[in-house]
């Protein structure tokens, strides 16, 4: 057998590996307890409900990978990987680069936005210091 | 310092950050060299009592809440002179770097109907300003793109300028940027047909960089503008000009 051919049964013997049951176990916690932690802050309204979707997507999407392991060596073949564990941590890096962009805009919109009515706050207090001026009121 | 028959019309914008040192000597140049002029400091949220100096020297003062940026003060500034319907606005800066017996001939181009935009000219002027050889460089870079984008300026980051009422209403809009407006605005005027003229005016040599440019790098500044200028050659031109935008408030 040549190098291709062992390196190709090699990418499907560990492909086929059985994933542990500890592993399991805290892919499984992790996404529960993300679960948990995104209802903890709706309730303690630390968290918008409008923000939240995306969120619960990860961590029920999560779980259903730590449950269903057929399903993550099933996405692992797809992209390529070897491992399962290649496969998540592609998914997670690439879920943080796209957050951390999305809160950019919503920061390059809120800054405008604080911008602006910063502006109207120094135009509305000009203009009532010129109405509560004694020369205004004589008028 | 105001003429009632007119300071309605004509408004003389100072942006200022933590100036009370240097504000008061330059509204009293201001009032010894030109009349006619609302003169308007606007405190980008100064912890120095510049407010209050300013309204001592006679200004109007418009107070930010916080520190918002130099960009962000000129639009605040912009956006007054838009309310009062302001015909004419002139910026400087509160330094003292720039002359106010320049203003009249800021404004001639403008009142003749000649430009939109009139920017002083560091480089035209009877005294030199000192300036540093990085500046210099950048000055020649930024001179160079502006040429590219058919802007022929010979000092495109200079902040005394005049302009008229559809400059104002094009730079209130969200688009003008609320740190460094150099370059890219100017760009963005001329994109909008807007007419832009350049006069020589004398610099005060040896000022102390403003407060509320001290903050500026060079290397973010540079890659700032860079990509800013890039931005607004790559966007497309709104249907909605000045007139349009006058419209919408």
């Amino acid at each position: 057998m040549n190098d291709a051919g062992r390196l190709a049964d090699l990418e499907r013997l560990i492909q086929s590996a059985p994933v542990p049951w500890q592993t399991q176990l805290l892919a499984v916690g992790a996404s529960l307890a993300l679960l948990a932690a995104v209802l903890w802050l709706v309730r303690r309204r630390a968290l918008g409900v409008e923000f939240t979707a995306v969120w619960i997507a990860v961590a029920v999407g999560a779980m259903a990978l730590s449950i269903s392991t057929d399903l993550l060596g099933l996405v692992t073949r797809l992209l390529g990987a070897w491992t399962p564990r290649s496969t998540v941590f592609f998914f997670a890096q690439f879920f943080l680069i796209a957050t951390c962009l999305h809160y950019a805009v919503r920061l390059t919109r809120l800054s405008l936005q604080v911008k602006n009515l910063s502006q109207e706050v120094a135009l509305l207090s000009a203009e009532l210091e010129t109405l509560r001026a004694p020369s205004s009121r004589a008028e | 310092m105001e003429n009632p028959a007119s300071d309605r019309d004509r408004l003389l914008i100072i942006p200022a950050f933590n100036e009370a040192e240097r504000l008061p000597r330059v509204l009293a140049e201001v009032a010894g060299a030109v009349s006619g002029f609302e003169v308007v400091v606007v405190d980008d949220g100064s912890s120095d009592g510049t407010a209050d100096r300013a309204a001592e020297g006679g200004a109007r003062v418009l107070r930010h809440p916080f520190n918002l940026g130099y960009g962000a003060a000129l639009q605040t500034g912009y956006k007054y002179a838009r309310r009062r319907g302001a015909s004419l606005l002139v910026q400087m800066d509160a330094d003292g770097q720039h002359n106010p017996r320049d203003i009249p001939g800021l404004v001639r181009p403008i009142e003749r109907g000649e430009c939109d935009l009139v920017v002083g000219s560091r480089f035209g002027g009877a005294e030199v300003y000192g300036m540093s050889l990085a500046k210099r460089v950048g000055g020649m870079v930024f001179r160079a793109m502006a040429r590219l984008y058919g802007v022929r300026i010979t000092d495109p980051t200079s902040g005394f300028q005049a302009m008229n009422r559809s400059v104002v209403d094009l730079y209130t809009s969200d688009a003008f940027p609320s740190d460094f407006p150099d370059v890219d605005v100017l760009l963005f005027a001329h994109r909008y047909g807007l007419r832009i003229g350049e006069r020589p005016v004398a610099m005060n040599a040896g000022t102390r960089p403003s407060s509320i440019h001290r903050r500026l790098t060079p290397i973010y500044y540079t890659y700032r503008m860079l990509l800013a200028i890039w931005a607004v050659s790559a966007r497309k031109r709104r249907p909605s000009g000045p007139q349009e935008a006058r419209t919408r408030e």
